[in-house]
C-alpha cells in the first residue's frame, strides 16, 4: 500500500480513491478526485490554479524547504521488515506532523505580519471620512471634537460680581 | 430491455448496427456502469468498450498496423482492458508476418475506458491499443511498444509482460 500525491493539487490519495492515469509515454498521472482530473484534461497547469499546492508553494502562500519534509521523500529501495524500526516509526509520525504544523503556523503568522498596521490605518481613515454616518453632522456641530475629552474651565465668581455695578 | 437489445445488436453481425450500437451501448453503460461513466453531458467524452467494429492501434512488430475489432471474447458488452479480441487486419507494413484482411486474436493493452484494480483506484490509458497473439495466446511479433498494464499477469499472458518497456 502506498499513500500516492495527486498530481494536479498535491494532496494524498488514499487506497480506493482517485483515477491513474497512463501517458502514452508511460508518465502516470494520479488524481486524488474527478476535479483534479477535470481540470488536468482542460489541460490547466496548476502553478496557474489558486488552490493547488504548486501555486501556493510557487507564490510563498506555503512553507517550503524544511527539514520536515524530507521524511516524507518517495523512497523506492524496499525496506526489510524490522519490528522495533516499525514501532519507532509510528511513535514518530504524530510528532513530526506536530512539528510541521507548527512551523507552517509561524510561517503563516510572519505572512501576515504587516496586516495589524494596516488595519488600523484603514479603520482611522474610515472613522474620519465617514463619522457622519454614524452621528448626525448636527450633533457634530454642536461638539466638534467628540474625541476629545472635555476639558472643564474653571471660571473665577469673582470677575463677574464686578462687572455688574459697571453695567448697571 | 434497452440492455438486451443493446448486447443483441453487438452480437448481430450487421455493419447497420455498428454505428448505433455504440451510441446505445454508451446510454446503457451510463445506467449499469457503477465504476465511473455515470453522467452523459455532451461536453465529457465517453469512454466505452472494445466492441465489433472499433479499430485499435498494434503495438507490436508483427506487421499489422490498425486492427478492427470482429468479436470480444467475453463481455456482453464488449472487451476491455487485459481482455482478448478476435479482429481483422485492416493496415499493415508492406513486409511483416501478418497481412492485410488477415483474421487474428490480439490481447487489449491499452484502454481508453478506465479498468477498476483490486485496491479499488483506477487506469485509464490514452487510446485503445493491442497486441496480436495466436489461438494458445503467444504473442505474434517480439517487440511490445509503450506502457504494458499490471492487469496482464492475472490473465497469464506473462510473455507480453516480459516483452514490455514499461509496467504500468
Amino acid at each position: 500500500m502506498r499513500l500516492e500525491k495527486c498530481w494536479f493539487c498535491s494532496s494524498t490519495v488514499y487506497p480506493g480513491h482517485g483515477i491513474q492515469f497512463v501517458r502514452n509515454d508511460a508518465k502516470i498521472f494520479r488524481f486524488c478526485r474527478s476535479k483534479c482530473h477535470k481540470n488536468f484534461k482542460m489541460k490547466r497547469n496548476p502553478r496557474k490554479v489558486k488552490w493547488t499546492k504548486a501555486y501556493r508553494r510557487l507564490h510563498g502562500k506555503d512553507m517550503t524547504q524544511d527539514s520536515t519534509f524530507e521524511f516524507e521523500r518517495k523512497r523506492n529501495r524496499p525496506e526489510r521488515y524490522d519490528r522495533n524500526l516499525a514501532e519507532d516509526v509510528l511513535k514518530a509520525i504524530p510528532k513530526i506532523d506536530k512539528i510541521r504544523v507548527r512551523r507552517e503556523e509561524k510561517h503563516h503568522k510572519n505572512r501576515m505580519k504587516g496586516n495589524k498596521a494596516k488595519l488600523l490605518k484603514e479603520a482611522a481613515r474610515e472613522l474620519e471620512q465617514g463619522i457622519n454616518l454614524v452621528k448626525p453632522p448636527s450633533v457634530l456641530q454642536k461638539d466638534p471634537s467628540l474625541t476629545l475629552p472635555q476639558i472643564k474651565v474653571l471660571v473665577p465668581q469673582q470677575q463677574t460680581e464686578e462687572n455688574r455695578p459697571m453695567e448697571e | 430491455m434497452a440492455a438486451s437489445f443493446a448486447s443483441k445488436c453487438s452480437r448481430v453481425g450487421h455493419s447497420l448496427f455498428g454505428g448505433l450500437g455504440n451510441s446505445l451501448s454508451g446510454l446503457v453503460t451510463t445506467s449499469q456502469e457503477i465504476i465511473c461513466n455515470k453522467f452523459l453531458s455532451q461536453q465529457q467524452q465517453q469512454r466505452s468498450f472494445i466492441q465489433m467494429r472499433t479499430v485499435l492501434k498494434v503495438v507490436d512488430n508483427s506487421g499489422a498496423k490498425k486492427v478492427m475489432c470482429i468479436q470480444p471474447l467475453k463481455g456482453r458488452k464488449g472487451a476491455r482492458l487485459g481482455d482478448t479480441i478476435i479482429a481483422s487486419v485492416k493496415e499493415a507494413h508492406p513486409n511483416g508476418k501478418v497481412k492485410k484482411g488477415k483474421v487474428v486474436y490480439g490481447v487489449v493493452m491499452r484502454a481508453a475506458m478506465q479498468k477498476g484494480r483490486c485496491d479499488g483506484s483506477e487506469v485509464k490509458f490514452d487510446d485503445n491499443a493491442v497486441v496480436l497473439v495466436d489461438k494458445q495466446g503467444q504473442p505474434i511479433g517480439t517487440r511490445v511498444f509503450g506502457p504494458v498494464p499490471h492487469e496482464l499477469r492475472m490473465k497469464k499472458h506473462v510473455k507480453i509482460l516480459t516483452l514490455a518497456g514499461h509496467i504500468a
